[in-house]
């Protein structure tokens, strides 16, 4: 809309109209403005999203993000048409919320005086902002999850050396122990009295069991460190030579069924755990009678080998417990061990790649059945 | 009092925002919420023997704009620079001499500080891998955390001393 100039009546019958929009516009914020002088003081100023403007007052004291800009504001004089644009700004000056602000600063030359024109930013929409937000907060929580497995890595690294290192040289002072306790019993001769004996007894015994929990502390500390190779085995054949490696009561039965395929992998680590499990099925079994079944089946790029027995089984409340190291459902010393036996599956199972699960439930039914979930392929 | 202008740079996410709200309004939010645009903060660094008080104003700025901010108006008039890492993100450290060299190229001779934040996150002083041109005993790089408040305040009162001193 335009004034033609001809007729003043006609002209101001056009213009109040965009007056009166203007003023609405002002009145709810939606732009600013303000007039400074050549000396950059705040002369007039219209609309209430300029009100943290004060009159008389320079007008980088209000709107800071023209601080540093004052020779190119004045500069603005000698070249007419020319704007200095400062989009997307907010002036933080209280905790509250601000707005974002778009910040146009010109020469008014009819009014001899800048001009600086204040905006509401809108360049982007509300729900671009959000998604924006949404998208880098997202990327931040990835960030936040992947230096904490970063620092779990290095974490279990960090006990891994700490539990060689405890285990190997804690092994030295109880070999001081055992040879003391030698040399003491030679000295006292046979005559030494029943009581000393005694003692002497005990100090061997305790010696001994304390150098076998270090050196299955040392044997689980270096799982997944050993150089091992890879051979083809015969997964058949090598459950077969276990079962048969096994004592165990006449009475008690072992059923293998499955696929059972030729593989490449660590045959060490996988003989170590399949033995433990079946040997475990026939130590805790509480029964002369009973039955061991040793599965195999092929699954893509796993096999899983299941061991199960008819035994008690595992209350579900030591169902965590069991996998810890040193820790025995039986009172200490009722069993041969050290606690140690399921530690090692499952660690030596994961340090390959693959998976331990257990089910079992006394409180419905007998029996404990292990799952073995082991890879074809071992990663390095 | 003087004012001079001073460009918090950094990756996204790194806390560039927490240590300008720590520094003005000694607060911090556990909530992230990334800047869009750029944010302006006024702080009054005190005076001390040698140096009248001054009013450094901060622009926080959006770190998605990259390098983008350095052909940006928002860099006009810049007295100095704030650059931020996060320990506990190694390649955001590696953003931060990326930024320092651009800045330089843009606006040589104005100082430079390198903040290290989230230093309260690292379970050991040493547990942060940080590039060696980064390492060492640099009086301009400085650890902070906006979470704890530790070396935010002492931070902006050196780099107000340095600005002194080189005359931007």
């Amino acid at each position: 809309m335009q004034s033609s100039g001809a007729d003043t009546d006609a002209a101001t019958l056009r213009t109040a109209p965009i007056v009166a929009a203007a003023k609405l516009l002002a009145d709810r914020g939606v732009y600013g403005l303000v007039w400074f002088d050549a000396g950059l003081l705040v002369t007039a100023r219209y609309g209430r999203l300029v009100e943290f403007v004060e009159i008389g007052d320079p007008v980088t004291d209000g709107v800071l993000p023209l601080i540093g800009l004052e020779d190119d504001i004045r500069a603005l004089r000698r070249t007419p048409g020319s704007v200095i644009d400062l989009p997307a700004v907010t002036i933080i000056a209280t905790p509250d919320a601000a707005p974002r602000l778009n910040l146009t600063v010109l020469w008014a030359a009819a009014e001899e005086a800048f001009l600086l024109v204040v905006s509401r930013a809108v360049t982007r929409s509300s729900l671009e902002v959000e998604l924006s937000r949404q998208v880098r907060a997202r990327l931040m929580a990835e960030a936040v999850v992947q230096q904490k497995s970063r620092e779990l890595e290095r974490a279990n690294r960090d006990l891994e050396e700490y539990a060689f290192i405890i285990s190997h040289d804690l092994k030295a002072p109880l070999r001081a122990i055992k040879y003391l306790t030698e040399d003491l019993e030679t000295a006292l001769g046979p005559s030494r009295d029943e009581a000393v004996q005694e003692g002497l007894s005990r100090l061997r015994e305790q010696s001994k069991r304390m150098s076998g929990m270090l050196s299955a502390l040392l044997e689980y500390s270096s799982i997944g460190r050993k150089d091992e190779g890879i051979e083809t085995i015969d997964t058949h054949e090598l459950v077969k030579s276990i079962v048969r490696s096994i004592p165990r009561p006449e009475s008690m039965r072992v059923e293998l069924f499955g696929q059972w395929p030729i593989i490449a992998t660590l045959s060490a680590p996988l003989d170590m755990v399949l033995r433990n499990l079946i040997g475990n099925a026939i130590a805790h079994h509480d029964r002369d009678e009973g039955l061991i079944r040793i599965g195999a089946t092929e699954a893509g790029e796993k096999i899983e080998f299941s061991v199960g027995d008819d035994g008690p089984g595992i209350a579900v409340e030591y169902q965590e417990a069991v996998f810890l190291p040193f820790r025995k459902l039986e009172p200490n010393g009722k069993s041969a061990g050290h606690g140690m036996g399921l530690s090692f599956v499952k660690r030596t199972i994961e340090s390959v790649g693959g998976r331990l699960e257990l089910k079992s439930d006394p409180a419905k039914g007998r029996g404990a059945d292990f799952r073995v979930i082991w890879p074809r392929a071992i990663r390095s | 009092m003087t004012s001079r202008k001073i460009m918090l740079l950094g990756d996204i996410g790194v806390g560039k925002s927490s240590i300008v709200q720590r520094l003005v309004f000694d607060r911090f939010n556990m909530v992230y919420k990334p800047t869009i645009g750029v944010d302006v903060y006024r702080y009054e660094v005190p005076a001390s023997p040698g140096r009248e008080a001054m009013s450094l104003i901060v622009w926080d700025t959006d770190g998605d704009l990259r390098d983008l901010i350095f052909r940006h108006v928002y860099m006009k008039a810049a007295s100095a620079a704030m650059i931020v890492g996060d320990l506990t993100r190694r390649e955001t450290l590696d953003t931060m001499l990326h930024v320092a060299k651009s800045f330089r190229d843009e606006l040589p001779g104005r100082h430079i500080s390198f903040l290290l934040n989230k230093c309260d996150l690292l379970s050991a002083p040493d547990a942060a891998e940080i590039p060696k041109e980064l390492g060492g005993d640099r009086r301009d790089v400085v650890r902070t955390s906006a979470k704890t408040g530790y070396n935010v305040q002492q931070a902006f009162i050196e780099a107000a001393d340095a600005i002194l001193r080189r005359g931007h």
